[in-house]
């Protein structure tokens, strides 16, 4: 039995290991394996339509018993600038002409919506133990009613002033982000991503700052990183790209290979992807554009212009512009069922607590 | 009970927690503090000036209790006799940073001294081997001053599994409490070295000023940057860059390092009239991450005990971590 017991009473689980809500890599089939070996299940929404969101977690309701996450972003979804998409355009023009696309065609792809009154009635349909918010919080009037689903709601933060907002708006517990982590930074109150602290200086510092619960994410991939969070105080580990080798990810073959490849100096923080920062694996487009651009369009509209461009690249067998998301643990990943992974990091991590103990 | 490690076998000291020869601001009452309280004190002899050193090096002599010294590896390879003015002063270490060591190792042995290096990369953590290091220092980016990219919780693993118990290995960069000493601990390594935390002390020969505004501090008040660099005129080699608090000045110049660059006379002007001012505004601050755990500005030695306690009763499972830590218990 897991001897700090705040996360695992909050979610009714039996290790305090959330699995990273990952859009487009991951669904239902990691989630349940994650929860089959003990940790959270999480199910991330970001770019599911809300009836997808739904199928999804009746599967998992199928098959498990076990606590749900449904993980959604509250961004604030601004217009496309016309000016910006247009530089954005040109900038990539040379890829468009490259790959042999028109590049005054408009494509229509999915946007990134934030939580909303359509994915609300949806929780409240489905009724997930656990909410989990990123860029925020939605408005109070949601807020209410996903706790009045009898959700617990968790959400990421990435400065101490963060935390202390989450908390000062009722939530149940905080994921401490450290700029290790693979993903989109889950900054809401600073847009200065060159300020962000590491895991290890983050986590002590907010659970000096708050009273719930503080969950560590970004760069714990093992054992012994496990157990560092909790010598630093947190109550329980978010864990994403240590899952991404595992069969039951939705990574690609290519994407595999690269992730088995990747060094531990493999990622860097980027914003041409979505227009957001985020960690992830070196591509010949964040090389060559990035990894900072000021020409890349806002969240999420910089994503819109890539579309044609991966599809295009990898029709030819080319990752040139595959958005691969990772954090800076990637080389402690391992190639095995996610649900024995779950049990052998928690394995691992008690054992390397009581052998400092004694 | 102390926490033995191999780290404070090798040192022969009893706490394993060493103090970051911060330059110049690490002086001998720093030092002689941090060894007599049973950690390793290591002055500051960063670029390697040599009156200062003389001065400082004469003050250990009625230190009971053993030192190091430590000094910026490129730098003092341009004046390689300040070695020989450190080594006089009979320190049990020398601790080189930025630079490869090899040149220097035979003298540092011959003299009877250890060699500590300190690494950012496990390329750099061969070399150091290689040169025969005595300790390794992993040092991750949330460290204040000096560094390079990777994180604490990154490149301690790689680092102790690098070494794979042939020499101690200490983790610096982001930590200043029991909490951090004991994660250090599950992470693999044999100690710590800390340098915001012992700038916030007494014996510190810091600014008053930049005492009080590390105490201020919060999380994500720092940045890693070649602003201040740029704005001392003091090109440093790549891939290090320095971690400071964020002021007006760091504002000013964030992202616009090109622009800065094209003005370095004129900022260099401003920036050393604002330093000799203690104009913090626009003088840094050097501090890590941990700026937000800092809340005092206690004696070194008891910045020790508070450490060693804290770092003993997680480690024991006798203190939950998330209890207030009583560095800041007020």
């Amino acid at each position: 039995m897991w001897p700090d017991r705040r996360v695992t009473d909050l979610f009714k689980i039996e290790f305090p290991i959330l699995l990273a809500p990952m859009a487009g890599v991951m669904d239902q089939e990691l989630a349940i394996a994650v929860a089959e070996g003990g940790g959270l299940a999480s199910l991330p929404c970001a770019v599911l339509s809300p009836d997808k969101a739904r199928e999804q977690v009746n599967i998992v309701r199928q098959r498990v018993s076990a606590p749900i996450n449904l993980n959604f972003p509250c961004h604030i979804l601004g217009d496309p600038d016309p000016k910006r998409e247009a530089q954005w355009r040109q900038r990539l023009a040379p890829y468009y002409l490259e790959l042999g696309l028109d590049t005054v065609s408009s494509v229509n792809s999915a946007i990134r919506a934030p939580f909303d009154e359509m994915m609300c009635e949806i929780v409240e349909d489905v009724k997930p133990e656990v909410v989990s918010f990123f860029y925020g919080l939605p408005d109070q009037r949601l807020m209410k009613r996903v706790r009045a689903a009898g959700c617990r709601v968790i959400a990421s933060a990435t400065i101490v002033r963060e935390a202390i907002w989450l908390e000062e708006n009722g939530v149940d517990a905080i994921v401490a982000q450290g700029v290790e982590a693979g993903g989109h930074r889950g900054m809401f109150l600073t847009d200065n991503a060159a300020g962000q602290p590491g895991t290890f200086a983050l986590v002590p510092q907010m659970v000096d700052a708050v009273k719930v619960p503080v969950i560590a994410s970004g760069g714990i991939a093992d054992g012994r990183g496990i157990a560092a969070a909790f010598a630093l105080g947190a109550a329980g580990v978010q864990i994403g790209t240590a899952y991404l080798r595992c069969p039951e990810s939705k990574v690609s073959a290519p994407a595999r290979a690269a992730l088995a490849q990747a060094m531990d100096d493999s990622t860097v923080i980027t914003n041409v992807l979505t227009g957001r920062p985020a960690r992830s694996v070196l591509s010949r487009l964040i090389r060559e554009v990035g990894p900072i651009s000021p020409d890349a369009p806002a969240f999420p509209h910089a994503a819109t212009a890539l579309a044609p461009l991966k599809a295009a690249a990898e029709k030819l067998g080319k990752d040139d512009f595959t958005t691969l998301l990772a954090g800076q643990a990637v080389r402690l990943g391992r190639e095995m069922p996610a649900a024995e992974l779950t049990r052998a990091l928690a394995g691992a991590a008690l054992a390397r607590m009581s052998k400092l103990a004694s | 009970m102390p926490i033995d490690t191999t780290l404070t076998a090798r040192l022969g000291i009893t706490h394993p927690i060493l103090s970051a020869p911060m330059d110049v601001i690490a002086g001998a009452r720093l030092t002689a503090a941090v060894s007599e309280a049973g950690g390793f004190g290591i002055l500051g002899g960063g670029y390697g000036d040599r009156a200062w050193l003389e001065q400082q090096t004469s003050k250990l002599k009625s230190c009971s209790a053993p030192f190091g010294i430590g000094f910026i590896t490129w730098s003092m390879a341009k004046q390689p006799d300040v070695l020989d003015i450190a080594l006089a002063a009979k320190p049990r270490a020398i601790m080189l940073s930025f630079g490869d060591p090899k040149p220097f190792a035979p003298r540092i042995k011959a003299a009877g001294a250890l060699l500590i290096c300190q690494v950012q990369t496990e390329d750099m953590a061969k070399q150091a081997l290689d040169a025969g290091a005595d300790v390794v220092i992993a040092q991750g980016t949330e460290a204040g001053g000096h560094g390079a990219s990777r994180t604490t919780l990154d490149i301690v693993p790689a680092i102790v599994d690098l070494a794979a118990g042939r020499v101690p290995v200490a983790a610096a960069g982001g930590i200043a409490d029991g909490r951090g000493l004991a994660a250090m601990m599950m992470l693999g390594a044999s100690g710590v070295l800390l340098g915001t935390r012992f700038y916030a002390s007494i014996e510190c020969d810091g600014p008053e000023e930049g005492k009080k505004r590390i105490c201020a501090a919060s999380s994500g008040n720092t940045v890693r940057s070649i602003i201040f660099d740029l704005s001392r005129d003091n090109v440093w080699p790549a891939p290090f860059n320095g971690r400071c608090l964020v002021n007006d000045h760091a504002r000013r110049w964030m992202g616009r390092e090109v622009e800065l660059l094209q003005n370095v006379k004129a900022v260099a002007a401003e920036y050393a009239a604002a330093k000799a001012a203690g104009n913090f505004d626009i003088a840094a601050v050097i501090a890590g991450e941990a700026v937000g755990l800092i809340h005092d500005i206690p004696k070194a030695g008891e910045i020790v005990e508070r450490i060693t306690l804290e770092a003993e009763q997680i480690l024991q499972g006798r203190r939950n971590s998330s209890m207030t830590s009583p560095s800041i218990a007020r």
